[in-house]
């Protein structure tokens, strides 16, 4: 498995080859599709030449019931093979187009997949989210429609012969608007996308102002200003509005004005082409045929405006989607992975450790060491680091400094998924997705017995809660279904990590939710899966930590401390002031 | 905004709701008149539309293809080289003739081109003016109903659902109401006029051009039952898709702690098989309707040339020269003004199922009952002394679950009262019920002897300065955070009012002082200055009832002492709830009152409870203690 190569498809910077080197699997449908267009489109250039024939054949009083007949047929045999060739066209490069947003969905979710936490810190996930559906959009328009519009541009230079052929002079006259109408339809798709810029970004404004209006609700209320809120809000709208109107005077000055030039057009090709039948100069059959060859003309001519904007905004919208492309996983397995390594016994070595995020020091000179199957615990006030060591043990982040060994091999040098797998991880905060309890309890174990997940959940304390619920494992959690409460949610994520049995299990403020009580139950309860294991546990309570073998005191990011209980509470430092709070807050909560 | 992607994917499943029309067009109602304009100018605009192929077909019938001009040709070229001098001329004055009259008629032709292109562009306009106009009002409609609600609705509504309301639910109906409705006039009207310019000018020709709309029709019909079908189906499972995607960037760590990458890639990839395949049915149900309306129309076109042909030969016979080739053009024209609405059909059924679920969702929010409201005999809250009591006060946030439990409390008027108690006692609380940001279940809160539900909302809130933990502040400058708009507020006071609590102490430091932007929320400022500026704010609003919950984060010795100086100061004169983190402000206050899981507890001076060694003792040692060893 080649982990750490991002997808060669997508080449960062050049999305024009990235377009090309995803639609390549598909180019039988393109060249299908574009025989079948290049084949109707010579097709359908005959239909004026079948009325050509027919008015010359009244012109010169030689047309009959049967060959009028014969006319008719032609017709519509052209148009029933017109329709099938159309059909086909459709669904070959329509369909190839969707497959390529398929592919590329797929790529976009397995790259994002890999990026590291340092990824998802600085970049927004409506960030993320827009350049999978918006700007993927842009970029399959052009695959699809955009192609196959352009494929049937074939038919201007084509028709355009046929027009010289009849009379050059004419050809000439009548397409003088024609340049002016392309020009017009690209001025004004590029117009309206400026203008549409400014609204959408008056649109945010309106949004915003709301959404602060929302979240300042109760200053709002406090101070009584919901009128000026009003005034203000009213002010927004109107400019919003005030914007949309100025883009609106451009699309309806666009339109008239492209539909004028194409009447234009058949105006002229009306008048000099009667003059010149009138003076005998052309046929009536000739003039006839010029018509609807011009009335054939025009559309795609006009659609050329909206094909160029359509490629200007997918290179847009690719060049944003490499971006994405373009990033390298920070933590990534690599040529000094030691891919032996199987399975881990979880021993841990901090060997003067420091981590920084850019200039801000997080950890610095940590050292210590826990023999396999011992309990380690941190203490220490919010923001100190406890939960920066865990994140290099996970390899979150890897140290700035030192290393971190697992069973004396740097962390770095073990294959990523062997070293997470070994790991039983209950976060501070938990995320639970949209899933039944089971899928949730099963994250990290699908294949898990019912036997075991019943196990896990019963020492997690959390299987009267799913027994509480109305369809107990199956019931459905998340947005559409039901809410947990914090405890709750701290329990099924125990539950969670137990389940896979994980060699190194950490605990990182996992009982905070949890009342006292239920607590206690717990902490019983784990005593026996922690013997076997190593164990980690960050927590401000001393109740959780009391019986690690070591305790580490850990304060702005270095440890100040460490010892067993009892040895840290003779020394009276922080590990004690820490206890003594501890204690009053239980005294209050029984109070 | 993370709402985005869990896209409201419920449909209307009626996709003309005439309750929901109804209540739609009361929107509409005020620019009727421009409406019935917007429509006038469409028909004018069909109408002249519909003159040009009429028109070409005079051009070509009476000018370009004059049939008595071509028979002197034939009997000119008949006679050959003996032809008389006078058959020469009549045949070039005939000629001149027809080339004048095609000239004028070109002309006539320029002139409705461009008419046309004027009234179609003022049209456009209206129906663009109009649109946003409905659209400003209705979204004013939305946002000012927000603010009539409570907090408690507010709270229990997830912001993103409501911004939508606002913002995209409004945008879809106006796209709607407005141009759907103009458009669905506008097309049948147009239809209505091809239609009489078609039997006007032949009858049997139009037959023949109509005979092949009953298949447009039924196959429009299929499809659209169709390609709904697969349109529910897309929009359903790319919601599902990006939502998941979307989950899944929210607990990426998660996802890759567990090991679950290879896993949830493949949950991904079946939601994008099936989001893919349904497209896939969308494909074929567009690659086929197209086509087939396409050969229709090719159809229709065929049989005007063939049935207009027997035409021709029919007169030929009669007359000898030929006539009308310029019919068929017009008929051809009108075939395809006739087609065009058809086609559009399908796709416009589509914003109507999604604008009716839209502008149901937006009833169902103006619908919601402002819950605490005044009541018809509501006093104005003026010129009060300040007095507080809360009697028998219970109250909930979930039933059964009692945040604070039949209280009782007397404040005086010009009291510093300071509550302290651990967290969860039901402090803040308190200060919401004071405001009636929620109501109490039982009991009551009166200000200066009568029930605040007695005294109108507004004014009531006015007399109370609330200064919260977490300070908001509006994006905007400085003076603006003081002011919060009042123009009644004059410059000297703002200023006055920040020298007071000491904003001054840094605004001079900031670029453009009182301009400062404070940013989105405040975050160009310190916490510590946010709160300064939040009692600047309530200086400059002068209310007799102060309640001050402070903010337990640690902030600098110096802003630590800025602040403890301004609330000394903006207690003065003022009945004052605070909400007490800080060692001084207990120290200082009148009274302190110890909640304790929505009780009261103890009563008492500092000294008085610390010697009593209860509640207030363990929580002084746990909150205060330490910034004795720091003061």
């Amino acid at each position: 498995m080649n982990v750490h190569t991002h997808h060669p498809k997508a080449v960062p910077g050049k999305p024009f080859l990235t377009l090309l080197r995803y639609n390549t699997p598909y180019w039988r449908s393109y060249l299908g599709g574009a025989l079948l267009a290049a084949g109707f489109v010579g097709i359908g250039l005959a239909v004026p030449f079948v009325i050509r024939a027919a008015v010359a054949r009244f012109e010169n009083q030689t047309m009959t019931h049967a060959l009028l007949l014969h006319y008719f047929l032609l017709l519509l045999g052209i148009a029933a093979v017109t329709g099938l060739a159309r059909y086909w066209q459709r669904t070959w490069m329509i369909r190839a187009s969707r497959k390529f947003e398929y592919d590329l969905r797929n790529d976009y979710f397995e790259h994002i997949q890999r990026l590291s936490p340092e990824f998802y810190h600085r970049t927004k996930t409506g960030d993320i989210m827009a350049r999978a559906s918006n700007d993927l959009n842009y970029v399959r328009m052009l695959i699809g429609p955009g192609i196959m519009g352009s494929v049937d541009a074939i038919r201007l230079p084509v028709a355009l012969g046929l027009m010289l052929s009849l009379s050059p002079q004419l050809t000439l006259f009548a397409l003088l608007p024609l340049p002016a109408m392309s020009l017009a339809v690209y001025y004004f798709v590029m117009q309206m996308h400026r203008r549409s810029k400014i609204v959408q970004e008056e649109f945010a404004a309106v949004t915003s102002r709301a959404q602060e209006n929302l979240a300042g609700a109760r200053v709002v209320k406090a101070y009584g200003i919901a009128e000026r809120e009003l005034r203000d809000f009213r002010e927004r709208s109107a400019k919003y509005m005030r914007e949309s109107i100025r883009l609106a005077t451009v699309l309806s000055l666009g339109w008239p004005i492209i539909m004028g030039l194409m009447g234009l057009t058949m105006l002229i090709a009306v008048w000099r082409g009667g003059l010149m039948v009138i003076r005998g100069a052309l046929l009536l059959s000739d003039f006839s045929c010029f018509l609807v060859l011009l009335m054939m003309l025009t559309w795609p001519l006009a659609q050329f405006g909206w094909i160029l904007s359509v490629y200007q905004r997918a290179s847009v919208s690719m060049g944003r989607m490499l971006e994405v492309f373009a990033e390298v996983p920070a933590i990534r397995d690599h040529e000094g992975t030691r891919h032996d390594i199987a399975c881990l016994n979880g021993g841990i070595r901090f060997e003067h450790v420091s981590l920084a995020h850019g200039v801000a020091s997080v950890l610095e000179d940590v050292d210590f060491e826990l023999d396999a199957g011992h309990t380690m615990a941190v203490v220490g006030p919010a923001g100190a680091g406890k939960t920066s060591i865990v994140s290099l043990i996970t390899r979150e982040f890897d140290p700035t400094s030192g290393r971190v060994l697992i069973d004396g091999v740097d962390a770095r040098e073990i294959p990523i998924r062997i070293l997470r797998r070994a790991i039983g991880y209950v976060p501070q905060e938990t995320f639970l997705f949209s899933d039944t309890i089971l899928g949730n309890v099963t994250f990290g174990r699908p294949d898990a017995h019912p036997d075991e997940v019943a196990h896990a959940c019963e020492i997690a304390q959390f299987a009267e809660t799913v027994a509480s619920m109305p369809e107990g494992y199956h019931t459905i959690l998340g947005e559409r279904g039901v809410n947990l409460s914090g405890g709750q949610k701290q329990r099924l994520a125990i539950a969670r990590a137990l389940l896979c049995d994980p060699r190194i299990l950490v605990l990182d403020d996992a009982l905070s939710s949890v009342d006292a009580h239920t607590e206690e139950r717990i902490l019983r309860r784990l005593k026996e899966v922690m013997a076997s294991r190593t164990s980690i546990v960050i927590s401000h309570r001393i109740a959780a930590v009391q019986h690690a073998d070591l305790i580490l005191v850990i304060e702005a990011g270095k440890i100040v401390d460490r010892g067993c209980h009892n040895e840290l509470l003779e020394r009276r430092g922080l590990y004690t002031r820490i206890y003594q709070r501890q204690r009053l807050e239980e005294d209050l909560e029984q109070a | 905004m993370s709402g985005n992607y869990y896209i409201d994917d419920e449909v209307h499943q009626k996709a003309y709701d005439s309750r929901l029309m109804k209540r739609l067009l009361v929107f509409v109602h005020p620019y009727r008149r421009l409406m019935g304009l917007a429509t006038l100018l469409l028909l004018a605009a069909a109408a002249l539309s519909n003159l040009v192929p009429l028109l070409t077909m005079r051009a070509i019938d009476s000018y370009i293809a004059d049939s008595e001009r071509i028979l002197l040709q034939q009997r000119l070229t008949e006679a050959g080289s003996d032809s008389s001098p006078e058959t020469v001329q009549i045949l070039d004055e005939r000629a001149k003739g027809d080339e004048q009259g095609l000239l004028t008629l070109v002309l006539i032709m320029a002139g409705l081109l461009l008419a046309e292109g004027f009234i179609r562009y003022g049209h456009m306009l209206i129906v663009a003016v109009v649109g946003q106009r409905t659209m400003f009002d209705m979204r004013m409609a939305v946002f000012a109903h927000l603010q009539k609600l409570s907090l408690q609705f507010l709270d229990r509504h997830p912001l993103g659902r409501l911004m939508t309301r606002v913002t995209n639910d409004v945008e879809k109906v106006q796209q709607t109401i407005v141009e759907g409705v103009v458009r669905a006039i506008s097309d049948i009207c147009t239809l209505f006029i091809v239609l009489a310019f078609m039997l006007w000018t032949d009858w049997r020709l139009s037959l023949v051009t109509l005979a092949t709309l009953p298949f447009v029709l039924i196959t429009s019909l299929v499809f659209r039952k169709h390609a709904r079908r697969s349109y529910l189906a897309i929009r359903q499972k790319i919601a599902r898709l990006n939502a998941y995607m979307q989950e899944n960037v929210t607990g990426m760590r998660e996802v890759q702690i567990f090991g679950r990458e290879d896993r949830n890639y493949e949950a991904f990839r079946a939601r994008n098989v099936e989001h893919r395949d349904e497209w896939f049915r969308q494909v074929r149900n567009y690659a086929l309707y197209f086509p087939v309306i396409d050969f229709l129309g090719a159809l229709s076109v065929a049989l005007i040339v063939y049935y207009g042909g027997l035409e021709i030969l029919a007169k030929q016979s009669i007359v000898g020269g030929y006539a009308s080739v310029g019919v068929l053009f017009a008929f051809v024209q009108w075939a395809e003004r006739l087609f065009s609405p058809i086609r559009a059909l399908a796709d416009r059924y589509n914003l109507l199922l999604e604008a009716m679920a839209s502008s149901e969702r937006i009833f169902k929010l103006l619908d919601t009952p402002e819950d605490i409201s005044n009541k018809d005999d509501a006093i104005a809250c003026k010129n009060i002394r300040g007095a507080v009591a809360f009697e028998g006060v219970w109250f909930a946030y979930e039933p059964g679950q009692w945040i604070v439990k039949g209280l009782d409390l007397d404040i005086a008027p010009g009291e510093r009262v300071a509550i302290v108690g651990y967290t969860g006692a039901g402090k803040t609380t308190l200060a919401s019920l004071l405001s009636r940001f929620y109501d109490a279940q039982r009991g009551c809160v009166l200000v200066d002897g009568i029930d605040v539900c007695d005294y109108e909302k507004v004014s009531l809130r006015t007399q109370i300065g609330i200064v919260l933990q977490d300070v908001f502040l509006f994006s905007g400058s400085i003076r603006e955070n003081i002011s919060l708009g009042n123009e009644g507020l004059g410059e000297d006071r703002i200023l006055a009012c920040a020298e007071h609590a000491n904003v001054a102490a840094f605004v001079h430091r900031l670029p453009g002082g009182y301009d400062y932007d404070v940013g989105e929320r405040g975050c160009n400022l310190s916490m510590g200055q946010r709160q300064l500026l939040a009692f600047a704010r309530v200086l400059a609003h002068d209310p007799k009832i102060l309640v001050l919950d402070e903010a337990t984060s640690s902030v600098d010795t110096e802003t630590e002492y800025l602040i403890q100086e301004a609330v000394g100061r903006l207690m003065e004169g003022r009945t004052s709830i605070v909400i007490a983190h800080r060692l001084s402000t207990v120290q200082n206050a009148d009274r302190i009152i110890v909640l304790h899981h929505g009780e009261i507890r103890e009563v008492g001076s500092h000294q008085e409870l610390l010697a009593r060694r209860g509640l207030y003792y363990t929580l002084y040692q746990l909150q205060y203690k330490d910034q004795h060893a720091q003061s």
